[in-house]
């Protein structure tokens, strides 16, 4: 591709990324005895990084910078905040 | 379909990894916005948190997955509007879309702003409201509220933090008739996803959407609260909800809902930059507040 040339991306290639879970010293964990499966976490996570999967709400850790806001926010206390171990 | 099974199946055109800070309500409402708008967009990000956080990208890559440029703080509706008028020749139902600062909407942008409103420019201009210019270090912009401590009216023996009021940018562009004007909180996720969508359909002149997105770094607070935070000042009326189309103004239901609105302070308490303030200081903004309010139930009564 020539130097000149506008891009857009399509795919991971050309994505500026960050490993921005390298951030975070507390990490998120849902407690599915407690989880309602509202998704009140999934509307508020700054990142998007809260998914639906089979009907279970699910969280990817890959980017998540453990601000809290999803434990703050969870109407059922369900998630649990464990300290990352470096 | 409700709003959390529509926003998990959207997909997500921001990058996972930008370096907003954690807690960050601009990024959410980036991210929201653009699920809700789809790939069909292209966007414009003046520099400011957005820019500097990665969206615009460094060196060749970008930080989104839509076409994105970069104007200059002052010029981010013009050159939108030359994006658009190019775009209609091709594909006019391509949404052409800012993400600006408040910094750059309310202060440096506003020119531009109010020319493309005059033109009737129909492009989709998103205010990213934090209420100072938080990406360069707090400093105070015409959104950034009454006493508010930052590093330009900063708190000491003769400072009391700053003097003047909140500009109401959504207010005067009502005035000014764009055909579309809205206010949004993220913590209103249902209110705030209906109104983009709303935008979106709109093809008649100019769409501004302006957002309060509360910031834990410069509001000096924990990045868990800022959620909280934006529930608290739509509740105490500090932060009004409505939207403004064919020259009625409607209050939304976030904002109707509230009966008994909470206190202003119980907003204020808690955020740094408004720890020195005295309880005659907050009365003033409390007076702010209510001018405010009986001025937009006025003109939603008419």
């Amino acid at each position: 591709m020539n130097d000149n040339e506008y891009r857009v991306v399509w795919g991971k290639s050309g994505l500026y990324t960050l490993e921005t879970s390298a951030w975070r010293t507390f990490r998120p964990q849902i407690d599915y005895s407690k989880c309602v499966g509202c998704g009140t976490c999934l509307l508020y996570c700054p990142l998007c990084c809260i998914g639906k999967a089979d009907g279970r709400i699910v969280i990817d850790l890959s980017y998540c910078k453990g601000c809290g806001i999803c434990r703050e926010e969870c109407p059922k206390q369900a998630i649990d905040w464990i300290k990352e171990a470096r | 379909m409700n709003t959390v099974d529509y926003l998990a199946s959207r997909e997500d055109l921001v990058s996972p990894g930008i370096s907003a800070c954690q807690g960050c309500m601009a990024e959410l409402s980036l991210r929201v916005l653009l699920k809700c708008l789809g790939r069909k967009t292209v966007l414009v990000v003046p520099p400011g948190c957005m820019a500097g956080a990665g969206v615009g990208g460094w060196n060749k890559s970008m930080g989104v997955k839509v076409p994105c440029a970069m104007p200059q703080l002052g010029n981010s509706a013009s050159m939108l509007a030359g994006i658009k008028a190019a775009y209609d020749l091709v594909d006019p139902d391509v949404h052409c879309v800012a993400y600006a600062g408040d910094g750059g909407t309310a202060d440096i942008g506003l020119q531009a702003l109010s020319a493309a409103a005059e033109r009737k420019d129909n492009i989709i201009y998103v205010c990213n409201d934090n209420e100072a210019y938080m990406n360069t270090g707090f400093q105070k912009s015409g959104t950034t509220p009454h006493g508010a401590s930052t590093s330009t009216t900063p708190v000491g023996s003769l400072g009391r933090g700053k003097l003047n009021f909140k500009k109401d940018v959504p207010m005067m562009l009502a005035m000014q008739n764009a055909a579309y004007v809205a206010t949004l909180s993220p913590s209103y996720m249902a209110d705030f996803v209906a109104k983009v969508q709303r935008a979106a359909q709109i093809k008649d002149g100019l769409v501004y959407l302006h957002i309060l997105n509360p910031c834990p770094t410069g509001w000096g607070c924990q990045g868990s609260r800022s959620i909280a935070l934006g529930r608290a000042a739509v509740r105490s009326r500090y932060f009004l909800l409505y939207e403004y189309r064919d020259y009625r103004f409607e209050i939304s239901a976030p904002t109707r809902a509230v009966r008994e609105p909470l206190d202003v302070g119980e907003f204020i308490r808690g955020q740094k930059r408004f720890a020195h303030l005295a309880e005659a200081d907050i009365d003033e903004i409390r007076r702010v507040v209510q001018q405010r309010w009986d001025k937009l139930s006025r003109l939603a009564a008419e």
